[in-house]
């Protein structure tokens, strides 16, 4: 099924994103789609969600391709990423420099100009490409091809049941957590309420606590802020879903006790990999039985303390790239760290020791050459540290180069000395005065 | 006793953070929006870990995110034996 065949069976009144119904947007599809596209390959970055919704029913099962880029992408990277796509045509409110539309419209929409397309050929239904890029933490955002079928793979579809179902979208609906909210909520014809700028938490909450949503999504930084502020006890929620960053036992309980009447969930998925799966029992990590009789249709192993999975319904291998990210059974290294304890499997961190704070990533790597430029460090070693309220502090070992007399002193200079370097996330939060660091058999600095 | 304990240490906090004197704070001062972001709560949990000894946030299956300096607190307090 393409995504407008799935909004028809939805009842025309219904709410779809915002104050826009259903109704409204097939018609605006209607009318994107008699400009053309059809047989194309179509960059859309887009801020405004209901115009994307309106433009991803237009697309899908008409275009070749659909590359999804996030509104914050800078203008030289969404047209570079376009570029490596192919892309036709561009349609943006973001970027009005790259708007494939007469350069003289004062007003740029995302509805752009016909198409050039007469080589393209008619695309068969379903089979329109949706793209989405990597976070690109680490390096250049890469491109992978999924399908709709792969995005809606686990969406639970009851158009009665979702007639009170009301999304609260916290994401960018062009990052793949983004685009799960969006498609489910279009899919199974509940609600989203898309706030044009989810920058002012607070208000988010109360615009959320206004429009009743039920259903939230949010990494468990963002839902460890929203528990802090008094407007988070407004929010009728029946479904609190985490994903994007390990989910621990306190954030699950303290939701828990906040939300009695909701279901909370926490999802493991990655842009590679697809569609993953998610726990709804409450405990951090998953039941170790999922690695024999895993759900949803995926596969998953655990090799070298590192999580696998496969999942058949995506491309193996990045857009435009000869790098193929799966192994030769079809596995995808997850670049997660996990531990089995009893019975289940629980996520210990990232395999190249990159620490979450909040939400923001730090190599630890980066933060040694910092404390080892201070001419008083010898050796130094970064680790995360748990915390409730970020998840993870950055902390280091430090072996002094000669004896030292004032150890708080000392501790203070280094402090010091980081915060002028780093980040204020960066700068460790806990130092240490050792007398010898451990060093690994190769003889570098262990990391754990 | 353990309301001075976080007073001081908070304002130790906040003083580093902030470059600034931690401005006066009521039972209902929502710590959101004290002027200390999460990462100085973080900060201040860890500090007061060292001070006191514990961690109320992970001492049971109760866990909860205070929104209030006097939630904060009574959470504190509700661990001090």
């Amino acid at each position: 099924m393409i995504l407008r065949e799935f909004l028809s069976r939805v009842p025309a009144d219904r709410l779809a994103v915002n104050d826009c119904t259903v109704g409204d947007l097939l018609s605006a599809a209607g009318k994107i789609r008699q400009r053309g596209f059809k047989g194309a390959r179509v960059a859309i970055q887009g801020q405004d969600v209901a115009r994307a919704a309106a433009l991803l029913a237009a697309l899908d099962g008409n275009a070749d391709a659909i590359l999804l880029l996030p509104a914050a992408l800078n203008a030289s990277v969404a047209a570079d990423l376009a570029g490596k796509a192919e892309c036709d045509a561009f349609l943006t409110d973001v970027n009005p420099e790259l708007h494939d539309d007469d350069a003289s419209q004062s007003s740029p929409d995302l509805l752009g100009r016909e198409a050039m397309s007469s080589h393209r050929q008619n695309v068969q239904t379903g089979t329109t490409k949706w793209i989405l890029a990597t976070s690109g933490t680490t390096g250049a955002p890469k491109l992978v091809a999924h399908s709709l079928r792969s995005l809606t793979r686990t969406t639970k579809i009851d158009v009665d049941r979702a007639a009170d179902v009301r999304w609260g979208l916290l994401y960018d609906h062009a990052r793949y957590a983004g685009l799960q909210v969006l498609l489910q909520g279009l899919v199974s014809g509940g609600g989203i309420t898309a706030p044009a700028n989810t920058s002012d938490l607070k208000q988010t909450i109360r615009t959320f606590a206004e429009r009743r949503c039920t259903h939230v999504s949010g990494t468990p930084t963002v839902w460890r802020k929203i528990l802090m502020l008094p407007e988070s006890e407004l929010l009728p929620l029946r479904q609190v879903t985490l994903g994007g960053e390990i989910a621990d036992d306190v954030i699950l309980s303290a939701l828990r006790n906040r939300y009695p009447q909701a279901r909370i969930s926490h999802v493991f998925a990655s842009t590679e990999a697809g569609v993953g799966f998610s726990v709804s029992d409450g405990r951090a990590g998953f039941p170790i039985a999922y690695l024999e009789n895993p759900p949803a249709n995926i596969r998953l192993r655990v090799r070298d303390d590192r999580l696998f999975v496969h999942n058949g319904d995506v491309n193996p291998s990045y857009l435009s790239s000869e790098d193929r990210f799966a192994d030769a059974d079809g596995f995808v290294d997850t670049g997660d760290v996990v531990e089995i304890r009893g019975d289940r499997v629980i996520f210990l961190g990232r395999a190249n020791g990159v620490i979450n704070v909040g939400g923001n990533k730090v190599h630890p790597e980066r933060v040694e050459r910092v404390l080892l430029e201070h001419n008083q460090v010898q050796f130094a070693r970064v680790y995360a540290k748990s915390n409730p309220i970020v998840g993870a502090l950055v902390a280091a070992d430090v072996k002094a180069a000669a004896h030292v007399a004032d150890e708080a002193a000392f501790k203070d200079s280094v402090r010091a000395f980081c915060a002028g370097r780093l980040e204020p996330y960066e700068t460790p939060a806990f130092v240490r005065v050792v007398s010898e660091l451990k060093l690994s058999a190769a003889g570098k600095l262990e990391r754990i | 006793m353990v309301r001075e304990k976080i007073l001081v240490t908070l304002e130790d906090v906040y003083r580093r953070s902030t470059q600034k004197d931690l401005p006066h704070l009521t039972d209902e001062s929502v710590l959101l929006e004290t002027g200390l972001d999460s990462l100085g709560f973080a900060i201040l949990v860890t500090r007061l870990e060292e001070e006191l000894g514990y961690d109320p946030f992970t001492q049971s299956d109760s866990a909860v995110y205070p929104k209030t300096f006097r939630e904060f607190v009574q959470l504190y307090e509700q661990f001090s034996n």
